[in-house]
């Protein structure tokens, strides 16, 4: 059995997505030893990301060439997806499970009648079945759900899985197919994008480290702590709901149950207690630090590793060494 | 403006999760099914816009075991919204996401709706798929993880911002639209006491969801898991400030190798 995968291209600045690189390195390895595993890109920057596609060993690469696609609303794409997908005759479509791709994902389901999941951080077939796992419930558990009728769509979990290690190939590229897309579809029109300004540091959901304050930073002013060793990890920064209901820094970093959900490599909570409410936005971190003066507080039942103290003190110490070890 | 807003029952976020006997899944004896975090945003959104629009209505809708929809409906009829269906489905469908989208697609054919929204939920499965493959079914355009809806009564016509990997979109879009809001706020209205008592009361309209090909696509549950327990962190002993973030930075890149 060598099922074919066709992964779909997230752009990103002038190339691909991070998230889209790790895709192709699960795609090669369901696709089999030497299974057939496509691209698809859109036409805007397509140079850089069918290089990259090649890169990471992806031998086949569709080019939409319809410049209506792209900044259209989520349906024209998702059909644009599914025809690609007929195409190249595959079993599973995989998307990164980013805002673009968990979002595209269901559509993309119902367009080329196949089962779905977001977010897996593990897959693998089981027969003609799909098994995918997946954090739930905030992080308190571990989902796998099997995937049945033998046609899949997949968005994989950001930092969960490598970048493949392949022979770099020069990929042929072909026209995806064009088909009519409903006027209906077209309707919604994309105003702008305000990029995010470069040096503010990843976006929260995309972060591998996240440092998050809380009330124990006392002052909207001291809050600067947590975004010099933000900056110094070149991490992004995120707040409990304290520190957002007080104005002290916007809503958008607010992680927790109102708030974002983040699952980083490592994230270190400062001056945060732990409440369930938090707890449910962090907790299928991979590795938690907290740093609190109270060592009874519960971010202390979670956390891997702790330090009992004061944020004033320790914080800026952290900061100082992290700068030191990496030599800026 | 005719909003539909879909409304998921969610376990309480201080539920403690076990899986059933067999491991296959979550255990749902004794769990308190709520109106939760994102959904009750979603309803706090549409009587917003059924405020500023005169001469709309709210429809709320809900699929799963009967005992918890109507509970998250009433919570949703004491808020303010006008009318309530519940949507019965075998329980096979409500555990994928794409059965459910067809289930709510039966509820929503059935009533008026320019708008519909859905919600995002971070205190449960946290899919997203529901609003994408509601879109499709339903043949409107969707879009999820939007913030700052508003109707534009000039060029009638919904504007909204999109926060994503890329930067800050803003769109505007014609009706009917299906939105899938990312926007939670951290205050939602509560209901008044009259309002939930009459509630109570309230009628509950029902629909069946389709069932699906027997062997058409789908998702089922094969494996729930608790991590094994936090057994709480290991607290760095330290002197000084700067030694503890010595420690710390050791034990990060060493032991945890997480530290780039
Ligand atoms: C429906 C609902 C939804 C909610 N959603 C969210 C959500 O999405 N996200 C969220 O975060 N919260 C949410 N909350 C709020 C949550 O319950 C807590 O109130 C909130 O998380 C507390 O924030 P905190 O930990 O920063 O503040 P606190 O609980 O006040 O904790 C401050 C901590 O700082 C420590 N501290 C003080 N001084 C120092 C010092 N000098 N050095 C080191 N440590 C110090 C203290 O020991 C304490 O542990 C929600 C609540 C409800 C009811
Ligand atoms: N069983 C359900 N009944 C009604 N609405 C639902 C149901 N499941 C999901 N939804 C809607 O879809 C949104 C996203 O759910 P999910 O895909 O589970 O994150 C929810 O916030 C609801 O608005």
């Amino acid at each position: 059995m060598t099922p074919s995968v066709l992964v779909v291209g997230e752009p990103h600045g002038d190339g691909l997505a991070p998230v889209t690189a790790e895709a192709v390195g699960v795609a090669h390895v369901l696709a089999g030893a030497d299974g057939p595993v496509a691209g698809l890109v859109g036409g805007a920057g397509s140079a850089s990301a069918i290089r990259e596609l090649g890169q990471f060993g992806v031998g086949r690469v569709l080019r939409i060439d319809d410049p209506g696609v792209e900044g259209a609303s989520p349906g024209a794409l998702a059909r644009a997806v599914a025809a690609a997908a007929s195409t190249v005759g595959a079993r599973l479509v995989l998307l990164g499970g980013t805002t673009f791709g968990r979002d595209l994902a269901g559509r993309v389901a119902v367009a080329w009648n196949a089962a779905a999941v977001n977010g897996a951080t593990d897959l693998r077939w089981d027969g003609e079945a799909l098994l995918a796992r997946r954090p739930v419930l905030g992080g308190r558990a571990t989902e796998t759900r099997r995937l049945l009728g033998g046609r899949y769509v997949v968005s994989t979990r950001p930092h969960a899985f490598p970048v493949p290690e392949r022979p770099p190939v020069s990929p042929s590229v072909e026209a995806a197919p064009a088909g009519p897309v409903p006027p209906l579809l077209l309707g919604p029109k994309r105003l702008g994008v305000k990029a995010v300004p470069s040096g503010s540091g990843p976006a929260l959901a995309d972060a591998a480290i996240v440092v998050s304050g809380g009330r124990g930073v006392r002052a909207p002013e001291n809050f600067r702590l947590v975004e010099e060793l933000a900056s110094a990890l070149g991490a992004a920064v995120g707040a409990s709901r304290a520190v957002t209901d007080a104005g002290w820094r916007p809503a958008s970093l607010q992680v927790g149950q109102t708030g974002r959900t983040v699952a980083p490599q490592l994230y270190i909570a400062i001056g945060i207690s732990g409440a369930i409410q938090h707890l449910v936005g962090m907790m299928s971190s991979r590795v938690i630090v907290a740093i609190n003066n109270d060592p009874a507080a519960s971010i202390f039942r979670v956390a891997d590793y702790g330090i009992a103290g004061d944020l004033f003190e320790i914080v800026p110490a952290l900061t100082a060494e992290v700068r030191r070890v990496r030599g800026t | 403006m005719e909003i539909v807003v879909c409304l998921k029952p969610v376990p309480d976020a201080e539920t403690r999760a076990r899986p059933l006997p067999d491991g296959t899944r979550f255990d749902p004896e004794g769990v308190k099914f709520v109106l939760a975090g994102y959904d009750e945003s979603a309803v706090e959104q549409a009587l917003l816009l059924k405020e500023a629009i005169p001469g709309s209505a709210v429809h709320a809708i809900s699929l799963g075991a009967r005992s918890r929809t109507d509970e998250v409906l009433r919570a949703a009829i004491a808020l303010g919204c006008d009318s309530a269906t519940a949507i019965e489905a075998s329980p096979a469908a409500f555990e994928d996401p794409i059965a459910v989208a067809a289930g709510l697609r039966a509820a929503i054919e059935g009533l008026p709706h320019d708008l519909v929204l859905l919600g995002k939920q971070s205190g449960d499965e946290e899919e997203g798929l529901v609003p994408g493959a509601l879109g499709e079914l339903l043949g409107l355009p969707h879009f999820g993880f939007v913030v700052d809806l508003r109707w534009d009564a000039t060029s009638q016509r919904l504007r909204f911002g999109r926060s994503t990997e890329a930067g800050e979109e803003s769109w505007e879009a014609p009706l009917p639209c299906v939105i899938g809001l990312q926007q939670a706020w951290n205050d939602p209205r509560t209901a008044k006491l009259p309002a939930i008592l009459k509630s109570r009361r309230a009628p509950i309209a029902t629909v069946r969801a389709p069932t699906g090909p027997p062997e058409g696509p789908t998702s089922e549950p094969a494996r729930f898991e608790l991590p094994p327990p936090r057994t709480g962190a290991k607290m760095i002993e330290y002197r000084t400030p700067a030694e503890a973030a010595t420690k710390l930075v050791r034990i990060l890149s060493e032991e945890a190798k997480v530290f780039p």
